[in-house]
């Protein structure tokens, strides 16, 4: 035998993309839009998603078809499930960023007037053009509510997460199931307790205390067992070492668990902040409803954020509604910020923290000379 | 320390919401204090109007359009300073009472208007806007006695026009809604029997009368939203063909769209004008009984005026104040709602017609302002009606508005068989080429951009941007018949009632678009598969 | 004496040497700083233990009062008209369940697909950032897929719907009351505000968490599993199947649990798109819809002492089937072998 007619062993590639694979896709791609572009003109049929949804089944048959020319059946069933795999994916992420998409682009007609941010709704009404009126009293309210939502749920719900790591036992096994229990609770029925109790018994105003009780009550399980689960991942040598060293188990906690948690811990709360200015069914039971900015808590409706998307979407006049999604897009541009900041924040290296200790590091120098 | 850039961060996040979050409500200009109200949405329009006026003085009052019922109950629970409601507590709503609420209160009239039936039907593509319907027929369309627009009772009433087979899909309230009260109220009063069959079907014990839940059967295709917001935001989407929904008349007129033309007592069709709801109005019963019913309204008379150009679907609205100092309600948010109070009686009554309703007549006002004395705290005045500039007052103590409105034109007499199209649907049909944003893109891709830029960026929407809008039937260049004139031209055709045809949307573009893909295909089978082989023997691929 | 102790082990001896070989018993003793630290502590957590179980409590009371009124018809009843007597969750609860069940038909399939994605086929490159990405489409308002829905998805939706029931009209929940499929004036309306729209939509809602959950778990597959039936010749569809899937099996079962008891409880998005009728409506094509958390924030305002009563039972019930689910989702993913995720 010659070296000619010995075929090289081909190395299997199992990661990028191989020429092979972009082709047939290519291909596939080409012939099904093709051939359901031939369906459509022979048969009754109409509609951009029937084409896209035909064209999607051609375009998978016909790409098992051409793997199937020079693969064996198990080929074929891992060429076509990576094609379904990441066409799920493609699909999920893209309508998740069309959704971000497309309400910051309807809400984009709103957002270039200064007056959206820096005035109320008290002098504006339905007809009036988006040159006057603004949010500037559900930004304020929302901050408002949700800070103090925190000041109530930050220190409860941090406490009782050290609670349940330092004081094991049956009565803190107790909590833990009653918290998780309560994490199913939906946000409306936390809303309509608040509404029942603080509100009709107990004669609180529906005011933004009433609102940020409600979000508490929302708030306070998804918080400790969030830092909860943070807590447990603090290892168990680090506490002993500390209370072989004489420490207490106060000292052990304040210097030695929370130090080591802190990033997840902080990750944790602005994620339940994330989640407790987003929440419009606990607001809409206990916040009433107002136009003109109102910074007093205790007295008075005061909206947020999303509750002045639910309000401004409701009236069929196009400004509203472009209001109501200028609105949505701060709303979710609040979010995004949050959570930029939980990242930054909550993770130990990262760019400012790099920064930091070069900065540190320069000025050292400069010094040291 | 690393500590120092987060903890700077977080600072920075803190000190606002701190500072913020501690500081008190500024100071309003003549030490008003706020004041919360919620209740009806068929008087939001207005009483949103009116709090949008009184800023100017420091007056600061909020309200929330959740529905009569809850405006209603809110004030029971106290959550609220003020209510606004249709129908007064004490009403029997199928099997339950309205019990009235345990503090003292007051209704006090708020504002005339009238509940228009909204409707959104197009014929030969353009938008029809001069139905008409008598009690009887309105009644059975919204029992789901009649459902198809072409049935023989709405043909009868409306000749030569060429209704399309559509079926008709009533919108009705879904949250407890002091128009569905008037409404059923009505339906109650003039069409028993109809309506009490309508109620069996829907599982309601009979006799029904009036409900703030409108009962819905399912199966029949009802569609149910809440607020007057959302049903004349439903029936006003350009897709939502073939709707009717019952709403106060404002809402109409912001959203453009026309209303039923309702025959009265003496068989003329009519409008929810100001005048036509203040002539219908002087027939209504004030309860001048001293107690908890003073200054509510029995409409009955109203129902069955025999002055032709009488609405009969009219009403009035109340303000329910407190008259004691209870729980969170104290003297000085007393004075702001009596100034409040003074000040929509009185000078806030003008914008009654623009605003689509209807003003108070100079009984009403006289005796409201009487009762705003009764609410705790308010710095009593002595307003001189004479200034209120109200155009119902007259020196003779006639309503004014009433006695110049003017007559129906004979176009909309009944058994009027001519071809005069009456009095237009739609008040200014001329500048309004709707506010849907298009979100149907419609057939006709719109040559003609319009005079109007509107709100429609839609280029091809059938209800704006094209350049035609009807004009309720304005009869101009000796067309005869419904009508609309191109805004450009001026040319005024007559609408076509034919059926529609269903839009083709394989279109021309489409046919290209697949010959280029049939060549696609062949090139690809063709070259792609000998492609691939050359390419995998032997290489690295 | 001396004897005595030389000779034998008293039996007092005995239980001394036993005493001895017992072990210590260890007494905690806290100084003042710790002591203060534990009941802070433990007052803490007591207090949370309080107020979530006031909440539990307040919701019973509260609900007794509409139960005792009906009684057990109150979950066979579909009407809800508190103030007469008639009332029951049927048809809510149907429809709760019923857009929920959407939701997850909707979500599950992609979920899964982006998750072995991220976990299995992502370049390394760029798998921290589509992480990063899911957990942020988490965190995205309700209010915002709401809006979405509403002015988008319903239109589109629509026409597909009326497709789906002209062709497949047969099936019965996909069929439609009230649409003529040979008149081509039929309305739209009759397929706008149904629980197909409202389910795609809190579908795509609960799909990011599903996803990150299910996605932590297959990255916790081990690693020599993995490797050993690559090295034995399976494509990497088989590792996934084989490996993969199979060991993530609890963790799937327990992200579609936990995405479940997110859908149920799921009220603005719900709110902003159905149409509410009181009766259990099957056809999912069809307009009208209802969920519990929807119809508390429809009703809430105008409800009487009775119908807030009614609400809070409506409320409980819901409470205490997102409760079901949760739990039986955290016990099967207990169990499982991907189990000590969380």
């Amino acid at each position: 035998m010659t070296t000619q007619n010995i075929i090289e062993e081909q190395k299997r590639q199992l990661h990028g993309i191989r020429i092979r694979d972009l082709l047939t896709t290519l291909t596939a791609a080409a012939s099904a839009i093709a051939a359901t572009g031939f369906l459509f003109s022979i048969a009754p049929l109409s509609g951009v998603l029937s084409f896209v949804l035909i064209a999607y089944i051609l375009f998978i048959v016909f790409f098992a078809l051409i793997t199937a020319i020079d693969d064996d059946r198990e080929g074929v069933k891992d060429r076509v499930a990576s094609v379904i795999i990441r066409s799920a994916a493609v699909i999920i992420f893209s309508a998740l960023v069309f959704i971000v998409v497309f309400t910051i682009s309807r809400g984009f007609e709103a957002l270039p007037y200064l007056n959206f941010f820096t005035e109320d709704m008290s002098l504006a009404g339905p007809l009036d053009p988006l040159s006057s009126g603004g949010i500037l009293h559900s930004i304020m309210g929302s901050l408002i509510q949700i800070a103090i939502a925190l000041a109530i749920t930050i220190p409860l719900g941090l406490i009782t997460a050290v609670f349940l790591n330092e004081i094991p036992g049956k009565y803190s096994r107790f909590v833990r199931t009653m918290v998780e229990a309560m994490t199913a609770l939906p946000s409306i029925v936390a809303g309509l307790f608040i509404y029942a109790t603080a509100i009709l018994l107990l004669g609180v105003q529906k005011s933004g205390f009433a609102a940020a009780l409600a979000i508490s009550v929302m708030m306070l399980p998804i918080m400790i067992r969030a830092s909860d689960v943070v807590l447990r991942i603090v290892p168990g040598t680090l506490k002993e070492a500390s209370l072989g060293l004489g420490a207490g188990a106060w000292r052990t906690a304040w210097m030695v668990t929370l130090p080591t948690a802190r990033s997840g811990l902080t990750t944790a709360i602005i994620l339940a902040t994330a989640r407790g200015i987003g929440e419009t069914s606990p607001v809409l039971l206990t916040s009433g409803f107002t136009a003109s900015m109102n910074l007093n808590p205790t007295e008075g409706p005061m909206v947020s954020l999303p509750l002045a998307i639910f309000q401004f979407v409701k009236s069929p006049e196009p400004t509203m509604i472009a209001r109501g999604f200028g609105t949505a897009a701060v709303l979710m541009f609040l979010v995004l910020i949050l959570f930029m900041l939980a990242r930054i924040l909550g993770s130990d290296k990262n760019v400012f923290g790099n920064l930091a200790k070069n900065i540190k590091k320069l000025t050292k120098k400069k010094v040291a000379k | 320390m690393r500590l120092n850039l987060k903890t700077r961060l977080l600072s920075l996040l803190i000190i606002p919401v701190i500072v913020f979050g501690f500081s008190s409500s500024p100071a309003q200009a003549a030490d008003y204090v706020p004041v919360n109200g919620a209740g009806s949405s068929w008087s939001a329009n207005a009483i949103d109007q009116w709090r949008r006026n009184v800023v100017q003085y420091g007056m600061r009052v909020n309200y929330a359009s959740t529905g009569s019922s809850d405006g209603r109950n809110q004030f029971k629970a106290g959550t609220v300073d003020f209510a606004s409601s249709e129908i007064p507590y004490g009403l029997k709503d199928g099997s339950v009472v309205d019990v009235l609420p345990s503090r003292a209160f007051a209704y006090i009239p708020l504002v005339a208007g009238g509940t228009a039936l909204m409707y959104n039907l197009k014929i030969g593509g353009k938008r029809f806007t001069n139905l008409k319907m008598s009690g009887e027929t309105l009644t059975k369309v919204f029992t789901g006695v009649i459902t198809s627009w072409d049935d023989a009772a709405i043909a009868e009433e409306n000749p030569g026009i060429s209704l399309p087979k559509r079926k008709i899909v009533p919108v009705v309230r879904s949250d407890g809604s002091g128009s569905t009260a008037q409404f059923t109220s009505w339906m109650a009063d003039e069409h028993t029997k109809i309506w009490d069959d309508y109620c069996k079907l829907a599982g309601r014990s009979t006799p029904c009368g009036l409900t703030s839940n409108y009962p819905v059967v399912s199966g029949k295709g009802y569609v149910s939203q809440p607020g007057s917001q959302g049903v004349s935001g439903y029936v006003s989407q350009n897709a939502n063909e073939g709707t009717i929904t019952y709403v106060e008349y404002s809402y109409a007129l912001k959203t453009g769209f026309p209303v039923v033309k309702l025959l009265n007592k003496s068989d003329h069709y009519v409008l929810p004008t100001a005048s036509n709801v203040a002539v219908a109005l002087l027939e209504a019963k004030i309860d001048t009984r001293p107690g908890n019913s003073y200054l509510t309204q029995i409409l009955t008379g109203v129902y069955s005026s025999k002055d032709p150009r009488s609405y009969p679907l009219s009403s009035y609205s109340y303000l329910i104040v407190p008259t004691a100092v209870s729980g969170s309600f104290t003297a000085s948010k007393g004075a702001t709602l009596g100034d409040f109070a003074y000040y929509y009686l009185c000078e806030g009554q003008q914008q009654a017609e623009v605003l689509g309703y209807s003003p108070l007549p100079i009984n009403l006002v006289k005796a409201g302002l009487e009762q705003v004395k009764k609410i705790p705290g308010v710095s009593a005045k002595n307003k001189d009606v004479a200034k209120c500039n109200n155009p119902t007052f007259s020196s003779d103590g006639t309503n004014l508005l009433a006695k110049n409105a003017p007559m129906p034109p004979a176009a909309d007499k009944k058994g009027y068989t001519g071809t005069d199209p009456g009095a237009g649907g739609v008040v200014d049909p001329g500048t309004d080429p709707g506010t849907d944003p298009g979100t149907d893109p419609g057939t006709d891709p719109g040559t003609d951009p319009g005079t109007d830029p509107g709100t429609d960026p839609g280029n091809g929407g059938n209800s704006g941007g094209g350049g035609y809008v009807d004009n309720g039937g304005i009869v101009d260049n000796g067309i005869v018949g419904p009508g609309f004139c191109d805004n450009d031209t001026g040319i005024c055709q007559a609408v076509s009632a034919e059926a529609i045809n269903p839009p083709d949307q394989n279109g021309k573009t489409f046919a290209q678009i697949q010959i280029i893909f049939l060549l696609v295909l062949f090139l690809g089978l063709l070259l792609a598969v000998p492609l691939i082989s050359v390419l995998r023997r032997g290489h690295k691929l | 004496m001396a004897t005595k102790t030389q000779t034998t082990l008293s039996k007092d001896a005995l239980d001394m040497a036993a005493d001895t070989q017992k072990p210590r018993q260890l007494k905690y003793v806290w100084d003042f700083q710790d002591r203060i630290f534990r009941g802070v502590m433990r007052s803490a957590g007591s207090s949370v233990l309080v107020i979530m179980a006031l909440v539990g409590l307040f919701l019973t009371l509260r609900a007794t009062e509409a139960l005792g009124t009906v009684g057990f018809s109150f979950f066979t009843t579909q009407a809800w008209e508190p103030d007469s007597g008639n009332f029951g969750i049927a048809a809510v609860i149907a429809g709760t369940v019923i857009i929920a069940i959407i939701a997850i038909v909707v979500a599950v399939p992609f979920s899964l697909g982006t998750a072995l994605y991220i976990s299995e086929y992502a370049p390394r490159r760029i798998k921290r950032a589509l992480i990063t990405m899911v957990d942020l489409m988490a965190a995205i308002p309700s209010v915002v897929f709401g809006l979405w829905g509403f002015f988008f998805l319903q239109n589109e939706v629509t026409p597909v719907a009326k497709w789906l029931s002209q062709n497949f009209g047969w099936i019965p929940f996909l069929s439609v009351q009230g649409s003529d499929p040979s008149d081509p004036l039929t309305s739209n309306t009759v397929f706008t505000s149904s629980s197909l729209i409202a389910g795609i939509v809190v579908g795509l809602m609960i799909t990011p968490i599903v996803t990150s959950v299910m996605r932590e778990v297959f990255s916790q597959a081990p690693i020599g599993e993995r490797e050993a039936a690559l090295g034995l010749g399976s494509t990497r569809w088989g590792m996934v199947k084989n490996v993969v899937l199979s060991f993530g099996k609890g963790g799937i079962i327990g992200a579609t649990m936990l995405g479940l008891g997110r859908a149920l409880g799921e009220t603005i998005a719900v709110y902003m798109i159905i149409s509410p009728v009181f009766v259990v409506q099957p056809r999912i094509l069809e307009n009208g819809a209802n969920s519990v958390s929807s119809l508390i924030a429809l009703r809430y305002g105008e409800a009487t002492q009775m119908g807030m009563s009614a609400l809070m039972a409506a409320g409980l019930a819901l409470f205490i089937m997102t409760l079901i689910v949760n739990f039986a989702a955290s016990s099967i993913v207990a169990r499982s072998r991907s189990g000590a995720s969380s």
